[in-house]
């Protein structure tokens, strides 16, 4: 069995209890606004361009038998829709600034670096997650792999946007010890509108999870004059409550710090004048958070 | 070892270390320009001329006495622990005696440095000057046996041999070693001095009186019964006697010197108006009429008395002061816990007390000679204070005094002392946690974690017993020993990427253009990698016996050079007082550790140029060897695509088994090879380290360009097992696995490893707590040392500028992260504004 991965971050301290490995799996079914990993959202694998690293050599453009790579004062160029990922460009850039991002990997292969870190993952409770892009994509291959950490007693979390079939989401909780799932907004149509997608599935996996009694944590990316108002996270708190007030809730302060990966796969940043929340108002958000019961954390 | 009351870390965590006393005191030391002091070394010559025709030892005593009977004394305003190296407020100290050439060629330029990086000179009076230049002269003179080594060397080994290894790097002279760049094949010949004396519990437990009692007791016995050790009328027998009565001379002269701080403190009492500093004045002059003699009655005593020790040693090892503080929380606890339970000392009393001690053991500074300080980490001394560890019985020991040291590392903020924390996985949670907030409040790097099971069980392996085995402590840069028992001695080095470099050039060296080794294959002609590595095997083969025997010929100085006074014999006194031997001549009790350590430096460089060796010519076949030596020889001018495939070929570091199979496989033959031959002087197995500290940008400079991307005279990796700077992209647990594969810090001593990382990493508890783990596993796996460093504010403009040296620089943002150097040029300012602004 075979996923796409665009990354594994091993000592991920962000993703869960305990030292983590985060496998990142391409491809995504929602275009937040925000997305900080935009390389994500493509199922298939894409050149990526480190301008930073770029000397404007041209070798990628000489190389390219589809001649599909320009190269002008602002860097180089792709033609993204015709590009057959054959790699080439990658292959000749001595920089390193062209980068395939996403790879054909197996379970066995992906595991075979996630139980490297067992010694780590044994002292601190850790193991491994599984982020996106939207894992409920892979869900199989997601199943398989954490169906080996399981033998192996090693912990899971699945870090998701709940936008999936029933069936996958199913599945992959056989073998799931933690759920780490995104809120975004409660309104359907304010969900469609900046996240691509209306919520409905989201909603009623959210409701699958709590059924199944599996240990979650709610994560709300706080994004300035889109999803902070206090109707939204009111209504947010509230359907979290209702559920189970005993599911915590973690804020996750809006960053631009994807800003550049949008550069990087010839795309442009959407959210250019928005600024990171400040101290009052993620303790704004926190406090409506909490007066529904809940415990809540602002993500640092 | 006094069992440890349950710490309330509440009663820590309020602590002002920094009282306005002290920050006065610290801000006084800091702005005062620093001064070159030469009384001592002045009074050191006087005595010489005064005792000519006797006794070696004896003369090493007097000099000794005279220094700390006649120096000037100083006791600042409002300090409240005593003993200052020099008259001045911020001294450097010297000894013309142990390296006059170099005193002198500092004399003629009129610069003076306490490091390289020091932008003007120390200060120098023209009356001191004039004097320490025709003190210099004299020991230029005076020195008898310059050359000896050299000579000896010469005669055993043919002419040129300095050429040849040390590619004129290294003279021998007298009772030193002159460095100019030791960048040949082999590195620091420590023949000066000899090692160092350090703080000793059991000396400040029992009292000196008791050791001067036992040195009389053991001459009475050997007058009137006979020596069992030596038989009469041998030349042994006369050395014992002029030993032991240098003991004596020495315990005797540092008793006054604390008695003549006591007269001084009085004096200054007498005169003082302010009741409350009469009063300090008064409990100075008591402790120090009453330590070193006698055991301290209470904690200030045994604080000031620590003291006093370090300062001592300090006087006593000259040349080469790196006087290891110790188990400091071992050592003062008993004391601590008396008064505490008596109420007489509160946790804020100790707090102040432990850094006034602070201040004055940083305050310590000696000038350095250029060439070592390009050696040494820059300024550092290494006065390392070593905290907690296990008993006998397997009890963790660390008490209140660990907490509140590790505070005041956290409050002054000075570079050193360095802080080693012996590391049990029993150890409370929150004790680590306390040491980790301490090490980002400071701003990294300090504390270390040494893994206390395998020091302690390197000792067993010795035959050591669990009693004594169990009491060891960090000393130097990367060392270890054991406190009254061991000889501190140095090391010798060989550059291992420098031996590769020459199995790559048939034993021909490139820079010097000369054959440095025997010829062991045309790499051109060679059909794989195992080929290359038998002829870097060969090569080693060949250097390991001659370093021996450079070893023993640099004997020659170590032994005739006398023990530098008796205070070091006297402090080892369970042994050496029996034996007749200075603890540098094998009369400690676990000798082995003197001289026959064995230093490798480069390892990592080796293993990473070996695969990529294996990568791009043998598998990969991507150029021919002939092509890659080609560039090599041309440090890549004209083939930079073969650099990058160079530089993007697998390094160690990353948990790649490509490469690290390479590196596990030299860890287990090169110490094979470098122990095969017994070491001359013990007649022992040598022991291994692994060279490191600053040493690897000297070396560095006498290597070409080779297959791992490096170009020409660059610096080799700088730690034990770390990683090469910007080579290990695949995060912190990675690196670890590179380094403990297998158990690689049971063959090698000195197997540090230092991790880098950004503050945001570390900038709550619940990440802190992934660092603790990070150390737990670190341990588990058979680490043995590991510290952590936070990327400085240089190091992100660095970045800024050179990103493809800082590949490995992750930023991480909750829930995110990236790579420094991929994020838009504001983002990464903004980033460097808060390295500068975040607090814990």
């Amino acid at each position: 069995m075979e996923g796409i991965v665009y990354n594994i971050q091993r000592y991920s301290i962000d993703d869960g209890p305990g030292v983590r490995t985060t496998v990142f799996l391409k491809g995504c079914p929602l275009s937040c606004l925000w997305c900080s990993n935009p390389e994500s959202q493509n199922p298939l694998p894409e050149v990526t361009w480190r301008y930073t690293s770029c000397k404007k050599c041209g070798i990628c453009v000489e190389t390219c038998p589809l001649e599909l790579i320009k190269l002008d004062e602002d860097g180089i160029h792709i033609d993204r829709k015709s590009c057959d990922r054959c790699g080439k460009c990658v292959e000749a850039c001595v920089q390193e600034a062209l980068q395939m991002s996403g790879k054909r990997m197996t379970v066995e292969e992906v595991y075979d670096v996630v139980k490297r870190d067992a010694d780590y993952y044994k002292v601190s409770g850790g193991g491994l997650t599984c982020s996106g892009g939207e894992l409920l994509m892979q869900a199989d291959f997601v199943t398989e792999l954490f169906k080996r950490c399981r033998g192996d007693e090693i912990h899971t979390c699945a870090d998701t946007s709940g936008f999936g079939t029933k069936e996958a989401m199913e599945k992959v909780l056989v073998y799931t010890d933690l759920v780490y799932y995104d809120l975004k907004y409660i309104d359907s149509a304010e969900h469609k509108k900046n996240c691509g997608q209306s919520n409905e599935l989201i909603l009623s996996n959210l409701v699958l999870v709590v059924e199944k009694g599996i240990p979650m944590v709610i994560r709300v990316p706080l994004i300035p004059g889109y999803n902070d108002s206090d109707e939204n996270l009111t209504a947010i708190a509230k359907t979290v409550a209702e559920l189970d007030d005993g599911i915590p809730v973690n804020i996750l302060p809006y960053h631009r710090y994807g800003e550049n990966k949008y550069r990087m796969i010839d795309r442009k940043y959407q959210l250019e004048d928005v600024e990171s929340p400040t101290e009052e108002e993620l303790d704004k958000a926190k406090k409506i958070i909490e007066s529904y019961g809940l415990k809540c954390e602002i993500s640092k | 070892m006094t069992h440890a009351d349950k710490v309330h870390p509440e009663e820590i965590k309020n602590v002002e270390v920094l009282t306005l006393r002290l920050r006065k005191l610290k801000k006084e030391w800091e702005e005062a320009e620093p001064q070159v002091y030469v009384d001592d070394t002045l009074l050191f010559t006087e005595s010489w001329k005064e005792t000519e025709g006797l006794p070696v030892d004896i003369r090493w005593a007097k000099a000794f006495e005279k220094r700390l009977l006649e120096c000037p004394l100083l006791i600042r305003n409002d300090e409240i622990i005593v003993g200052s190296l020099t008259k001045f407020i911020r001294g450097n100290g010297t000894l013309c005696a142990m390296k006059p050439h170099e005193i002198l060629e500092m004399c003629e330029s009129g610069r003076f440095a306490r490091k390289t990086s020091d932008t003007e000179s120390t200060k120098i009076t023209p009356e001191d000057l004039k004097a320490l230049k025709e003190d210099a002269e004299y020991w230029v003179e005076h020195m008898p046996r310059v050359s000896t080594v050299n000579a000896a060397l010469e005669y055993d080994m043919g002419p040129g041999v300095f050429d040849l290894l040390f590619d004129r790097g290294c003279v021998f002279e007298g009772r030193g070693v002159r460095y100019k760049m030791d960048r040949g094949l082999f590195q620091n010949f420590s023949a000066y001095g000899g090692g160092v004396a350090q703080v000793s519990a059991q000396c400040i437990d029992n009292g000196l009186n008791h050791v001067i009692d036992l040195c009389k007791k053991e001459r009475e016995r050997m007058m009137a019964e006979g020596d069992d050790e030596h038989s009469h009328g041998s030349a042994q027998f006369l050395r014992k006697y002029w030993l032991l009565e240098a003991c004596i001379i020495s315990c005797e002269a540092f008793i006054k010197f604390a008695k003549r701080h006591a007269d001084l403190a009085r004096e200054m009492a007498e005169k003082e108006s302010r009741p409350g500093r009469k009063a300090e004045l008064i409990r100075i002059a008591e402790a120090c009429e009453r330590v070193p003699a006698e055991p301290p009655r209470n904690f200030f005593e045994a604080v000031q008395c620590v003291r006093l020790y370090h300062l001592v040693c300090w006087k006593e090892s000259s040349d080469r002061p790196e006087v290891p503080v110790g188990r400091l929380d071992q050592l003062l606890y008993p004391y601590y816990k008396k008064d505490k339970e008596a109420g007489m000392v509160t946790p804020q009393d100790a707090a102040e007390l432990l850094g006034a001690l602070w201040l004055k053991i940083r305050e310590c500074e000696n000038l350095v000679t250029i060439p070592r300080s390009q050696r040494a980490a820059p300024g550092s001394l290494l006065p390392n204070i070593t905290l907690c560890g296990v008993d006998k019985d397997g009890n963790d020991l660390t008490n209140e005094i660990s907490w509140l040291v590790l505070e005041a590392m956290a409050q002054i903020k000075l570079s050193e002392p360095a802080i080693y924390i012996r590391y049990n996985p029993d150890m409370d949670e929150e004790f680590i946690l306390h040491a980790l907030r301490c090490n980002v409040r400071f701003g990294g790097g300090n504390p270390a974690f040494l893994n206390d099971k395998l020091g302690t069980e390197r000792y067993l392996e010795r035959g050591v017993p669990i009693e004594d085995a169990s009491n060891w402590n960090a000393s130097g840069c990367l060392g270890y020993h054991l406190d009254r028992m061991e000889h501190v001695g140095g090391g010798h080095n060989i550059n291992q990427l420098k031996v590769l470099e020459l199995a790559l050039n048939n034993g021909f060296d490139p820079r010097t253009q000369k054959q440095l080794g025997p010829k062991t294959g045309d790499p051109r002609e060679f059909n794989g990698i195992e080929q290359i590595m038998e002829a870097y095997y060969r090569q080693l083969e060949y250097f390991v016996p001659i370093l021996h025997k450079v070893k023993m010929l640099s004997l020659c100085t170590e032994i005739t050079d006398g023990p530098m006074s008796g205070l070091r014999c006297a402090m080892q006194y369970e042994d050496c007082i029996p034996s007749g031997l200075t603890p540098k001549e094998g009369g400690a009790r676990y000798p082995e550790g003197r001289t026959s350590w064995l230093g490798s430096r480069g390892m990592v460089d080796l293993a990473d140029t070996l695969a990529a060796i294996k990568k791009i010519v043998f598998d990969d076949k991507k150029v021919t060897m002939a092509e890659m030596l080609e560039a090599c020889s041309k440090n890549w001018e004209g083939s930079e695509s073969l650099h990058q495939l160079c530089l993007n070929a697998p390094k160690y570091g990353n948990d790649d088994d490509y490469v690290d199979s390479i590196y596990d496989e030299l860890s287990t033959h090169v110490p094979e090879i470098m122990q095969r031959w017994i070491d001359p002087i013990t007649g022992k197995k040598p022991m291994l380290f692994i060279g490191a500290a600053a040493g690897h940008v000297v070396i560095g400079q006498s290597i070409g360009a080779l297959p791992n991307g490096r170009t020409a005279g660059s610096p080799t990796n700088d730690a034990a097992c770390s990683v090469m700077p910007g080579m290990d992209v695949n995060g912190p647990t990675a690196a670890i696995n590179s380094a403990t594969k297998k158990a690689y810090a049971k063959e090698f001593v000195g197997y540090a490893m230092n991790m880098k990382f950004s503050k945001n990493v570390l900038n709550t508890d619940e990440k802190l707590k992934k660092m603790a783990w990070l150390i737990k596993a670190f341990m588990a796996r058979q680490g043995w040392h590991i510290q952590f460093n936070i990327h400085s504010r240089e190091e992100l403009l660095d970045a800024q500028e050179n990103p493809e040296r800082h590949k490995n620089l992750l930023v991480r943002v909750g829930g995110y992260s990236a790579y420094f150097i991929d994020l838009p040029p504001e983002l990464q300012n903004e980033i460097v504004q808060r390295s500068m602004h975040d607090r814990f």
